[in-house]
């Protein structure tokens, strides 16, 4: 009995070789589709890694002051009224902002010293160099992001001068550089002292862009956000909230991924259709003889999803494999900007690539079922047939 | 022996095209004869060969071997009947042609417990005596259709078959290849094999024992 399975077994390998066409045309049009939609799905692991950091590193709630409806500076004053409301265990001071460097827009982010170690971008994330320390407050000391430190060339221990809102050059010394085990939330990022930032952005005495709350341990930050509903003129953002606007940003992706999935799905259909119509006859045929001279129909299916396995497995590993290295090493052009929705990131920005279990798993999924489908059940369909009729109607 | 009961084949039964193939034919094949089956084309011969090797189901009818009727039984126990009993040579000759001659005729073997390399001095000491032994490493579209039939026959032979079934085999070759298939037959014959033949080739007839002549689906 095992000796027929290797037999078998043989027969289905020895037909990968000699149906050159058949197996290339597969291999081809599976190639093509899973290595855009790995490269789309790490990419998008990738991206969904990067907005979790971020929302981890974000505080529990964020409290902005709003003026005629939109967002403006707060008031110090009310890092004190939250302190206050039940369940809010410190508040801190950020001043933030965007800078122009050449074409492209960076974001500056001013932290309060004394809550520099609940930032969670802290000294973990650092590639060299130091996070800041309360001794930074009006020193220029930046901790930058990678991108920027690329694009500009410089590393910590260098200076780098930018330009305010008022045109005044200011020097900044570098005195760290985050890794890239964050780089979506730290690339194009700049952190400095309160105390700089307020200046940078010549905020306006005892003004800060937001507050960020923590709560008590064990607290539901919304419970916590409802009590300070009171509070006039304030919006109020906890990290669901930034979990939206992650996934807003990269929006764009829905639709990409959803055209992409038709493409698979297109490019499947047409596999399965070529695999009917054009191999269909000369299935028919090989079908019936096999029939004929003691393959029982078990043994066709078996020949059909040994060939379709293998071609399967191998094509979407290639794929999967070419898909990664197009996203990782080459960036992935002409998927970068789309994936990346609304998000200001130089070219120079490196997509994060992420391999997970549940994108390999669909890719299999979607690759392989179908073909195993669009193979065996005709297969099957010829095997149940009468051997004669089978060989009878490949030939006509 | 082979026995056929009453068996009828109707094509597309219900539909305009509908065709009686054969109808209501009735014959018994002794063991160790050799059987022609004879008529003008479209007669049923092909369909009626067809459903004696139980490649085709009859639309009623009954089929026995050694008394046995087979047709109630399963697919795969007819599967398993066939590969352990039977050896077929097609009237188009039916090689798989990405293969070589060599290879087409060990595929009976990939469907058995065996090991095909082992039938490989036996498959080439087969396709010497049919003269074609320089050609086993040839693919099929490299070889002229006598060889081709050679071939099937080699091919139907490998595995020893009790029962051989050959549907038109001297219809598409030349001269020499019909000498060496009359010549096989016989002493296919002379070694005890059941042979049915579907022909019109008077040299084939005269091998058989029994023959039927077939017209309009019937026996005439």
């Amino acid at each position: 009995m095992l000796k027929k399975h290797r037999n078998v077994f043989s027969y289905s390998f020895d037909c990968l070789k000699r149906y050159r066409m058949r197996t290339a045309a597969i291999i081809i049009a599976f190639l093509v589709a899973t290595t855009m939609i790995s490269a789309v799905l790490f990419a998008k692991d990738g991206l969904e890694r990067e907005a979790a950091f971020s929302v981890s590193v974000s505080p529990d709630l964020t409290v902005q002051y709003l003026k005629a409806g939109r967002v403006a500076p707060i008031p110090v004053a009310y890092a004190e009224n939250l302190s206050s409301v039940e369940g809010v265990d410190r508040v801190l001071l950020r001043t933030w902002g965007y800078v122009g460097i050449g074409t492209n827009t960076y974001t500056v982010i001013g932290l309060d010293p004394s809550g520099l170690n609940c930032s969670g971008i802290a000294t973990n994330s650092l590639e060299s160099g130091r996070f800041l320390n309360a001794n930074d407050s009006g020193t220029g000391n930046v901790v930058i992001g990678q991108l920027i430190a690329g694009i500009l060339d410089v590393t910590a221990g260098d200076d780098m001068i930018l330009l305010s809102e008022s045109v005044d050059a200011m020097r900044f010394h570098i005195v760290g550089v985050f890794s890239d085990e964050s780089s979506i939330y730290t690339a194009d990022m700049m952190v400095m002292t309160l105390a700089d930032a307020n200046e940078f952005f010549k905020m306006d005495e005892g003004m800060v862009t937001d507050l960020c709350v923590y709560v008590d341990d064990g607290l539901v930050p919304q419970d916590v956000a409802a009590k300070m509903s009171s509070m006039p003129n304030v919006r109020i953002l906890d990290q669901d909230l930034l979990i939206r606007g992650y996934k807003a940003a990269y929006a764009a992706k829905g639709g990409i991924f959803t055209t992409l999935w038709t493409i698979i799905l297109v490019a499947v259909a047409l596999i399965a259709f070529s695999q009917a119509i054009v191999v269909g006859h000369e299935s028919k045929f090989e079908v019936g003889l096999l029939k004929t001279f003691g393959f029982s129909t078990l043994d066709v299916i078996e020949v059909r999803l040994i060939e379709s396995l293998t071609l399967g497995f191998f094509a979407t590993s290639l794929g999967m494999l070419l898909g990664f290295v197009y996203a990782a090493i080459f960036n992935a052009p002409g998927l970068v900007n789309i994936l990346l929705g609304w998000a200001f990131l130089p070219s120079e920005f490196r997509l994060p690539v992420v391999i997970s279990f549940e994108s390999v798993f669909s890719i299999y999924a979607v690759t392989i079922i179908p073909l195993l489908i669009s193979t065996v059940v005709p297969a099957w369909l010829n095997a149940i047939t009468d051997p004669e009729l089978a060989m009878r109607r490949a030939a006509t | 022996m082979i026995e056929a009961r009453s068996i009828t084949k109707v094509y597309n039964r219900g539909k305009f095209n509908e065709t009686s193939a054969v109808v209501d034919v009735s014959l018994k094949i002794k063991d160790k004869t050799v059987v022609a089956l004879t008529g003008p084309s479209g007669c049923g011969k092909t369909t009626m060969l067809s459903m004696l090797s139980l490649i085709l189901t009859p639309s009623s009818g009954e089929i026995l071997y050694d008394n046995d009727s087979v047709l109630r039984s399963s697919d795969f126990w007819k599967t398993i009947f066939r590969r352990n009993n039977f050896g077929f040579v097609f009237q188009h000759i039916n090689l798989l042609p990405q293969y070589t001659a060599l290879e087409n005729v060990l595929l009976p073997i990939y469907s058995s417990d065996e090991d095909p390399a082992r039938y490989k001095e036996r498959a080439m000491s087969m396709l010497d005596k049919l003269g074609i032994t320089d050609r086993a490493g040839h693919l099929v579209e490299q070889l002229s259709g006598g060889e081709q039939q050679r071939v099937a026959f080699v091919r139907a032979l490998i595995k020893d078959p009790k029962y051989i079934f050959a549907d038109e085999p001297t219809v598409f070759v030349d001269e020499e290849t019909s000498r060496i298939i009359y010549r096989t037959l016989t002493q296919l014959r002379d070694m005890g094999k059941t042979i049915v033949i579907s022909t019109h080739d008077p040299e084939l007839m005269k091998i058989a024992d029994d023959t039927f002549r077939m017209c309009k689906g019937k026996l005439a």
